[in-house]
């Protein structure tokens, strides 16, 4: 049966100069074009040319880490429409706003579309870690990517809270003005960090221009390097974790050992697991296409979910920042109202141990952690003390956020959310 | 044509399910592309409306070339006629400045004589005139959107 | 390798495609489809219909469909109301329904300097109907209705000298004569009790604000302020006075428009700042000062506008004191003084000679009546005080102090008032400090005039 004309007129276009000069090796049909096809390219080199046929179940990984990645994507090319329209100006940004909503065509939908990106990327960024650590994947060889991963763990939460400040008003005002001041509680260092990001002492142009600057290029610029890196890491790491084979064999690997019967070359040298080691060819598959394919449908998924918040629901956007009057209560970001609670009962104890604790056990936590059992399964037996403790300190956190965004009503007093607020006392 | 074996049955639904959903996607990408660039198109602007007025007549005094910064057109008054010419070079749209008789351009050296018409300098085309008529309540009313000849003019 | 192949995906993959397929279209439709759309075709085909010639209707037809706006930047202002509002400015468009109607009456505020929210307010720059008329959640000026619609005048003119805006004029005359600024201060000038009303008008809606002044614990729970017995075009007009209040400065062009300080004004400041008490017209008042019956021939505008700045200036050794008026007010009575001639100057200026008379304006003017009632004959309520729960009256001051007592306690204000029942809320109306607001000479007439409430003591003449 002849191919339809489509795909004729593709295999056509790829035997021509031009298409052989782009693609190279064409769609791939053998192996060794599937193999060439993932290493010849530049983004796809990121990856294995084969992958465990585990890495394709969706229970290995829940595709956390992919859907961060194409939430920054998404992110990424919405934030720089928006940038056209913005002007990081106090008088003038949420005017902007305005005009994205009832001037420019599709406007309202693209700042959506970033809004609700960002919250969904935090959110992805902590499934993601919880995942990472409930599978035991950040010990050796992975200590570094944990470390990277932690890192940019941190940079999300601050691309959003810069994002925060960008509409000018009362919601970012308030926000901003909270969450740097509980930056300013931390040890030595608090006070001067809240001067350094406010560029002074109160959230005002030189606030807006800063937060601007971090947001638009430095965070999105480090971000970017280091999810490459942090991918690049994953094959070089020897692709997903997975229970430990023997590791004398791998040890002991040189060049000259490595089986030659096939046809595919050296692309997967590397120390630890690596997929090539030890392990039966059959339970290898080619990245191209099972691989990919799974990982355009994540995208899709990613991206219907996105389009039908940002169709269904409009981003906040509330009066003009009015330095008078706060709102009350005035809140931080819904990911920082674990901390605002913290904050509320003890500001050292709430704004510096227990985050300073928390990040640094996070960053050490491959380092001291150093038995091999139950890596790459979820909730492993073997890991029960630190599951415990782990899941114990997220409830703990995920708490004290509900408690902060839906149970604290005016003056921070406990409000239950199903029952009228008490009428506010008008200032006289 | 031979009835399609049960394995090439399988290849062609797949091939349909795959261009199915390529074409969606396509449409899909497509449209996201098309949305892009109409965000960019503006839907309004903020600059200086095109169609602008330009105070009573009786402002300008006889004889009077008056360079309006705003809208970087010059407003010639001769008795009782006005003019409105555009000060943008028709090289490159520098600004041209009024010297003398004519106007000169700063960036390149071209020349204009009184009417707009080129005498020298890499100038394609004359400087443009625009319309001038009176409103309702008695302004000059300039058009930028409506050039017109040199020898159109609004008698008050 | 049947297990992993993509193939098991294709029916998901389709999915995927069309629902983002349909999400992008219809974001875009919901993007594309407003309603100003609908509006402006609405009035391309009037527009067709009322064309007579091929030309005319060319040109209607050629109508761009498009987001219209008013820019004025010195305002901060993007008005795009006449996206729908399109033919606002056509008088043949009278008597249409909205939004395609005519809106009459703005020869003196054209469109392209004022635009609309200046007066309507709502938000200027949204193009869906709700949102740009202000009925919005996080949109804190919604429109005025039209019936309060004077109360805009006010943010620029003077309320009295206002022919156009009588319900304004009548608004303040409530405000004044109702002892309002005993509590409250308005333009610097009031008491302490209640809130600053300098901003009211743009914090407050019309509701909120009827609401308040008929009864005001329902809006402000705890509020002391007394109910307000009001008629209801007073209390319309105190209503839309307060709406006038929004504390907006306006820049530029707008404050040169402002107030054109006519004698009326001038007078009014003439009488309330005592000037009488030293100078004379037509032979009444004070001699200290010279006579200002023929001012106008014996100095220049610019002279008597330096001499109510600082009077020392232009004549050195004078012992006028520096009022300290602002540049209208200083306009505003000079037109009064140079005006003088022409005018009947039938000033109600014999009666203001004597102190209890002068006495009883102080009384009006620091809104001493919100308290202790119209003639100082008490009657308001002060739930919980020791004197039947109301404020004093003042016809047994005489009784209970001196003069140079009850000046002191002027001053000083009483903040504590005892309480009936301890056990209740303190009374929440109190006597405030009117140390630094009333003046020296003020206090002297007020005392006098607080004296002569007294029942016992008829002897007025002192």
């Amino acid at each position: 049966m002849k191919p339809p004309l489509p795909v004729r007129l593709w295999q056509w276009f790829e035997q021509t100069t031009p298409g052989r000069a782009i693609f190279r090796v064409g769609v791939p049909r053998s192996n060794l074009a599937r193999a060439q096809a993932m290493v010849s390219s530049f983004l796809l080199h990121l990856q294995p040319a084969k992958v465990q046929k585990r890495t394709l179940q969706p229970a290995t990984t829940l595709g956390l880490g992919l859907i961060s990645l194409f939430l920054f994507a998404i992110l990424t090319v919405t934030g720089v429409l928006l940038m056209f329209y913005y002007v990081p100006s106090t008088e003038r940004a949420y005017n902007g706003m305005k005009d994205l909503e009832f001037v420019v065509s599709a406007g309202l939908l693209i700042r959506n579309m970033h809004r609700w990106s960002a919250h969904l990327m935090v959110l992805a960024v902590i499934l993601h870690l919880c995942r990472v650590f409930y599978t035991g994947a950040y010990k050796r060889p992975r200590e570094f990517n944990w470390l990277l991963g932690v890192g940019l763990f941190l940079l999300t939460l601050g691309l959003s809270f810069t994002g925060y400040l960008l509409p000018w008003d009362q919601l970012a005002f308030w926000a901003i003005t909270v969450g740097t001041n509980i930056a300013s509680y931390a040890p030595v260092v608090g006070p001067k960090l809240k001067y350094l990001l406010l560029g002074g002492n109160v959230v005002g142009q030189e606030a807006l221009i800063r937060f601007y600057a971090l947001h638009v290029i430095v965070l999105p610029a480090v971000a970017g390097f280091m999810i490459a890196v942090h991918i690049w890491r994953v094959r070089k790491d020897g692709g997903l974790a997975r229970p430990d084979e023997p590791l004398e064999a791998v040890e002991q690997l040189d060049a000259g050992q490595l089986p030659t019967n096939k046809s595919y070359g050296l692309m997967e040298l590397a120390k630890g697991t690596s997929p090539q080691v030890g392990v039966d060819p059959e339970d290898l598959v080619s990245s191209w296409p099972h691989l990919l394919f799974r990982e355009l449908l994540v995208f899709l998924a990613v991206l219907a979910l996105v389009l039908s918040l940002a169709v269904f629901w409009d981003a906040p956007l509330e009066q003009f920042a009015n330095p008078i009057h706060p709102p009350n209560p005035a809140k931080a970001p819904w990911y920082f109202l674990g901390l605002q609670e913290l904050v509320s009962y003890s500001a050292f104890w709430g704004g510096v141990v227990v985050p300073g604790l928390l990040v640094a056990l996070l960053a050490l936590l491959p380092f001291f952690d150093r038995g091999r059992a139950g890596v790459g399964r979820w909730f492993a037996r073997e890991r029960a003390v630190a599951n415990t403790i782990f899941s114990v300190c997220l409830l703990v956190m995920v708490v004290l956020t509900i408690i902060g965004t839906v149970f604290r009503g005016p003056n921070w007093s406990w409000q239950v959310p199903w029952k009228e607020p008490p009428a506010a006392r008008e200032e006289h | 044509m031979n009835p399609p074996t049960p394995n090439s049955d399988v290849t062609r639904r797949g091939f349909i399910a795959l261009a199915c959903g390529w074409t969606a996607g396509a449409f899909a990408g497509l449209a996201a592309g098309i949305g892009a660039v109409r965000f960019l198109v503006p839907n309004v602007l903020y600059e200086p409306d095109q169609r602008f007025k330009a105070g009573r007549p009786e402002d300008y005094p006889d004889g009077a070339i008056t360079f309006l910064e705003d809208q970087r057109v010059f407003l010639i008054r001769r008795g009782n006629t006005f003019r409105c010419l555009s000060s943008t070079c028709t090289h490159l749209g520098c600004t041209v400045n009024h010297s003398g008789e004519g106007f000169h351009c700063p960036c390149h050296g071209s020349t204009f004589d009184s009417q707009g018409k080129v005498t020298s300098g890499p100038a394609p085309r004359a400087l443009t005139w625009y319309l001038v008529t009176l409103s309702k309540d008695e302004r000059l009313l300039v058009d930028k959107g409506q050039p017109v000849e040199s020898d159109k003019y609004l008698v008050v | 390798m049947p297990d992993e192949s993509p193939r098991k995906f294709y029916g998901l993959f389709i999915v995927l495609g069309l629902l983002v397929s349909v999400l992008v279209v219809l974001g875009y439709y919901k993007d594309q489809f407003r309603d100003w759309k609908t509006y402006q075709h609405q009035f391309v085909k009037e527009e067709v219909r009322r064309a007579t010639t091929p030309q005319q209707r060319l040109l209607a037809e050629s109508t761009p469909v498009q987001i219209r706006q008013i820019v004025l930047p010195d305002l901060n202002r993007v008005d795009r109301c006449t996206t729908c509002h399109i033919a606002s400015e056509d008088p043949s468009y009278g008597g249409y329904p909205q939004p395609l109607a005519y809106h009459p009456h703005h020869d003196q505020h054209p469109f392209d300097k004022f635009g609309c929210t200046v007066c309507h307010r709502g938000q200027g720059r949204a193009t869906t109907t709700a949102a740009a008329h202000g009925h919005a959640e996080h949109w804190d000026e919604p429109m005025l209705p039209l019936r309060y619609i004077q109360a805009s005048c006010g943010q620029c003119h003077q309320a009295a000298d206002n022919p156009a805006a009588p319900k304004l004029a009548r608004g303040e005359q409530v405000f004044e004569t109702n002892g309002c600024r005993g509590c409250h201060k308005l333009g610097g000038t009031g008491g302490l009790i209640g809130p600053e009303l300098d901003t009211v008008g743009a914090r407050r809606t019309p509701d909120w604000l009827r609401k308040h002044f008929t009864d005001p614990a329902s809006v402000t729970p705890g509020s002391g302020m007394p109910p307000q017995k009001l008629s209801e075009p007073d209390l319309e007009a105190i209503t839309l006075f307060m709406l006038s209040q929004t504390g907006g400065g306006l820049p530029g062009y707008y404050a040169s428009m402002k107030v054109i300080p006519s004698a009326t004004e001038g007078r009014k400041l003439f009488e309330q700042k005592g000037c009488i008490g030293c100078h004379s017209i037509a032979n009444r008042g004070g001699k200290i000062g010279p006579a200002l019956d023929d001012v106008s021939l014996r100095r220049s505008p610019d002279w008597i506008m330096r001499h109510f700045r600082d009077p020392q200036s232009v004549t050195p050794g004078s012992v006028m004191p520096k009022f300290g008026f602002s540049e209208n007010q200083t306009r505003a009575l000079t037109e009064f003084l140079l005006h003088l001639r022409d005018q009947q100057v039938s000033l109600s200026l014999p009666g203001m000679i004597s102190p209890v008379e002068r006495g009883r304006e102080v009384f009006r003017k620091y809104g001493c009546i919100g308290c202790h009632g119209p003639e100082g004959k008490g009657g308001v309520p002060n739930p919980n005080a020791k004197t039947a729960e109301q404020v004093p009256g003042l016809q047994h001051v005489a009784d209970g102090y001196t003069k140079d007592e009850l000046k002191i306690l002027l001053l000083r204000g009483q903040k504590e008032i005892a309480p009936l029942d301890p056990h209740r809320p303190p009374p929440p109306l109190y006597m405030p400090p009117w140390r630094g607001v009333i003046q020296e000479g003020e206090l002297d007439d007020l005392a006098a005039y607080v004296f002569s409430l007294s029942t016992k003591d008829k002897d007025l003449g002192f």
